[in-house]
């Protein structure tokens, strides 16, 4: 049987130059120093993503460590043919805090009070160290920036606040129609900018 | 704009844009599915759709994960990782043999393997308790664990604070959940208000909350939804800690 030890600094430095794909190869073989080097590109992300949706840090953190968990135990399941390593890792996360959300008295009384999202999450702390992120999060954000106000309010209720389109209709006391209609004309809009990005980069 | 309606347009085509979004309600979800599987038209939709979805998670205002957090997960990843090779390894041997303990010198926990042999479906528990570089162990066989083959169980403690973690178990009966116990002494079983069950690989985690302080064992049982305040089943895992 293997000795198990600290990774040595060499080891380290090797993995961090694998592709992430290549990684998740190792992680199903049960190779944790693999995993440490997943988690230390896509931890910021997770948590950032969670910490949108549950908008408590607590939260969270419970939501990002057992998102982590299951990546390390289910990444025999991952399959690079249907997406990245951090998009499958994201969806992961997105399931369990919306999953948390419904489960929560915070997703009732959101509802109740339709006061959106938005304005019950915490300052984030914001670091100079996601520079590198930036680019992208730019990105997204101006193309949601320049959406219609109300196609923008439904991607959201429902992307981030977990809100079906029964609710998000109840709330917004619109047709079901018209909101699938506009979560359509959104996405549609926002994937005609990507495309855009996508060109000029190219 | 692909905005276009036609007769030809499937009428469930706005439906894909709900579900990419997560919006589908719960009931919702499987016929859609279903509908998926029968409908090239929402496929295409569904696949031109989703990559703008897993954008979104960019346009989050930016925070940083704890290293607290990092922390935690890598503590649980690493003492699984040493379990599973320790069962990878050994699951073709006797149950008496396989229980062995290396030590470790740069993780404050105690880890222990345990693996059932095929028929027997015996649980070995290894327990190392404390940080101390003279560890105590002991190695208990429990229950069988039923139709489980090979489940691994393993008490971890760090600064007075102790979880149990599950691998290869067998999911709860329905309507039934897993339940702590922590026994100081012979006919004593106290609840604790750790539930858990385990996901489809059969693996869980729980936290237990009280002190182990003067615990003999943690065990492990299988009780209605809710929790009982007696056992009303026997143990499924035992775990014996050094005393």
């Amino acid at each position: 049987m293997p000795r198990l030890r600290r990774p040595s600094a060499n080891s380290k430095e090797k993995l961090r130059k694998l592709a992430d794909e290549e990684l998740m190869e190792r992680v199903a073989g049960n190779d944790a120093d693999a995993f440490e080097v997943v988690l230390e590109r896509h931890a910021d992300a997770a948590f950032s993503l969670a910490y949108r949706i549950c908008g408590r840090r607590s939260l969270a953190e419970d939501i990002a460590q057992e998102a982590f968990l299951s990546v390390w135990r289910s990444g025999a399941r991952y399959d690079r043919a249907r997406g990245s390593v951090r998009t499958w890792t994201l969806g992961i996360v997105h399931n369990r805090a919306v999953d948390a959300l419904r489960r929560s008295g915070v997703h009732e009384r959101r509802r109740a009070s339709d006061e959106g999202i938005e304005e019950t999450i915490e300052a984030p702390e914001r670091t100079d160290t996601q520079a590198l992120d930036n680019a992208a999060s730019d990105e997204i954000r101006g193309a949601l920036g320049e959406l219609p106000a109300e196609q923008r309010r439904v991607i959201e209720l429902a992307y981030f606040g977990g809100f079906t389109h029964l609710e998000i209709a109840s709330m917004l006391d619109t047709p079901v129609g018209t909101v699938k209609g506009r979560m359509r004309l959104g996405l549609n809009k926002l994937r005609g900018q990507l495309q855009g990005w996508e060109a000029v980069g190219a | 704009m692909s905005q276009r309606r036609s007769d030809r347009d499937c009428a469930q085509l706005a439906d894909a844009a709900v579900y990419v979004l997560g919006a589908l309600e719960r009931e919702e979800l499987t016929h859609y599915r279903e509908h998926l599987s029968s409908c090239a038209q929402c496929r295409a939709e569904v696949a031109e759709l989703q990559p703008v979805v897993d954008e979104l998670p960019a346009s989050a205002p930016p925070a940083v994960a704890s290293a607290a957090l990092r922390e935690r997960i890598l503590t649980t990843v690493r003492a699984e990782a040493e379990l599973l090779s320790a069962a990878g390894h050994e699951a073709d041997r006797p149950a008496r043999s396989r229980a062995r303990w290396r030590p470790r010198g740069d993780l404050a926990l105690g880890v222990g393997a345990a693996v059932a042999a095929g028929l027997a479906a015996l649980v070995a528990v290894l327990i190392v308790v404390g940080s101390s570089g003279h560890a105590k162990v002991t190695v208990t066989e429990g229950e069988g664990l039923g139709r489980a083959r090979r489940a691994h169980v393993s008490l971890r403690q760090r600064d007075g604070r102790a979880e149990l973690v599950v691998a290869h178990m067998p999911q709860p009966a329905l309507g039934r959940i897993y339940e702590v116990w922590l026994s100081h002494g012979p006919q004593d079983a106290r609840p604790t208000n750790a539930l858990f069950s385990v996901t489809g690989d059969g693996s869980g985690a729980v936290g237990v909350p009280d002190s182990l302080d003067g615990v003999r064992e943690v065990m492990v049982t299988s009780e209605p939804a809710g929790g009982s305040s007696h056992p009303t089943t026997s143990p499924l895992i035992r775990v014996a800690l050094p005393s």
